[in-house]
């Protein structure tokens, strides 16, 4: 230090630092090659393609990040979906059901008037046929008891009756007894 | 407090009286101040150079060779160390201007920071051979020097940082921002005070361009000074006491040094990472 403090006050204080410190045209410029040279390595070996792994990965974070964002907004829509369908669903069950109810009521009343038809129309025949029965057995009896009269009457009578006769016996018979 | 302050003021007393200690003692051969001359144009701060390189090399070809998504071991270490200072310098840079210049940044960080602690490595600097002048005067010369105790070393960074800084400066400004940058008067003046102001920032610019012209001598000597210095020191401190006890004086003092390694590849970087956003503070505003 003294030295250079020494050599300051000289002409070639330059000269004096360059002696002092080794300070060597040649040997710099060495150094200016294996510096530019570690430059070139540490560019190409090291920073490089570490910068580009680090750019791939944020990369691949931010594009990560955007798929999460757009699984959640994708999520989101699909739940607001299903809630939409479920609910769509449960409203459709519903209506089901109502329609099913009232179709069920319908039916039955339906069912209900048939049964109530046939069985007016079991106890219209059933009484059509008592009726005729009754009219039958009505018919049969007058004839039978028309030939029991006109038999009596003959024999009572000592008499062949004729037919008109016979007719008239038994609608007067007949209005007696009706009577 | 107080105890810390006594050791201090212990370890500089000791520090500043082991040179005198060394040179009397008469069996201490202390670091040269410049690098010893090998053959052709390397020196022995030359080899140091190289294996530092080598060892850049083969750390990155390890790191890097086979790259994956998902870092692990080497790799994730590499990564890092070159994200952490990507961010750090991008935090005073501005983005664009990191993204331009982390390549040489990075590169002087790590460069100065690998051939700083090799230097610490015994042997280096301390095995040698014996020399005798023309003068008869006894000398020492090691085979290998710290690549930071050469003064060329340290220079040719500075250099080549001179003229990144120029290229850079240039390119952001246009050489007639450069110019106004540096000539031009700040803030807005009108009138009579703008023909005031003309001649004092002409002044203050002259003032800025002798400061650009310092700036790679004391980016030059700032470091080769603090690293030779270290290594000196520590050689100085091993000659206080018995050979075979050398070791133990130097020990506190190397975890020093290795802060001092650290601090001055930090520091290197830092300076030049500020002179280049100074000058291109207003290139970088207009890109943002």
């Amino acid at each position: 230090m003294i030295t250079i403090l020494a050599a300051a006050g000289d002409a070639s204080v330059l000269d004096t630092i360059q002696k002092t410190f080794g300070l060597n045209t040649p040997f710099f410029i060495a150094q200016v090659i294996n510096f530019l040279l570690v430059v070139f390595i540490l560019k190409k070996f090291a920073f490089g393609p570490i910068q580009a792994m680090l750019e791939q990965r944020r990369l691949r974070i931010a594009e990560g990040e955007e798929k999460l964002k757009r699984i959640e907004k994708q999520l989101a829509e699909s739940e607001a979906t299903t809630a939409a369908a479920i609910a769509k669903a449960n409203e459709d069950a519903n209506r089901l059901i109502e329609e099913a109810k009232t179709s069920a009521a319908v039916l039955s009343e339906q069912k209900a008037q048939e049964a109530i038809a046939q069985a007016q129309q079991i106890l219209t025949k059933a009484e059509a046929a008592a009726k005729a029965d009754r009219e039958r057995i009505s018919a049969e009896i007058k004839r039978e008891f028309g030939r029991l009269v006109a038999a009596t009457a003959s024999q009572v009578t000592g008499k062949v009756l004729n037919e008109d006769d016979q007719k008239r016996i038994n609608e007067e018979a007949l209005a007696k007894v009706e009577g | 407090m107080f105890r810390r302050s006594i050791t201090t003021t212990a370890a500089l007393w000791l520090a500043g009286l082991a040179p005198t200690f060394a040179a009397g003692g008469g069996g201490h051969h202390a670091l040269p101040l410049d690098a010893q001359h090998l053959w052709g144009w390397f020196t022995n701060s030359t080899i140091m150079v190289w294996i530092a390189t080598l060892l850049i090399v083969l750390f990155c070809r390890t790191a890097t060779g086979k790259m994956s998504l998902v870092p692990k071991g080497l790799q994730n270490f590499a990564e890092w160390c070159v994200e952490s200072l990507y961010d750090f310098l991008g935090g005073l840079l501005g983005p664009h201007l990191v993204s331009r210049t982390f390549w040489f940044f990075g590169t002087v960080f790590f460069f100065i920071l690998v051939n700083n602690y090799l230097g610490l490595i015994p042997g280096v600097g301390t095995v040698g051979w014996k020399t005798v002048d023309a003068h008869g005067h006894h000398g020492f010369t090691p085979w290998l020097r710290g690549g930071n105790a050469d003064v060329n070393m340290t220079a040719a960074m500075a250099t080549v940082f001179a003229i990144m800084w120029f290229v850079w400066a240039i390119s952001e400004n246009g050489l007639k921002g450069f110019m106004a940058h540096i000539f031009a008067p700040k803030g807005s003046f009108g009138g009579l005070m703008l023909a005031m102001m003309i001649p004092i920032f002409l002044f203050v610019g002259v003032l800025e361009m002798i400061s650009i012209a310092i700036r790679p001598v004391a980016l030059t000597f700032r470091l080769f000074g603090n690293i030779y210095g270290g290594e000196q020191t520590l050689e100085s401190l091993m000659a206080l006491v018995p050979e075979k006890l050398a070791f133990l004086p130097a020990l506190p003092f190397y975890f020093m040094e290795l802060l001092v390694g650290f601090v001055q590849a930090l520091v290197f970087t830092l300076l030049g990472a500020i002179f280049l956003k100074l000058i291109c503070d207003h290139g970088d505003e207009a890109h943002h």
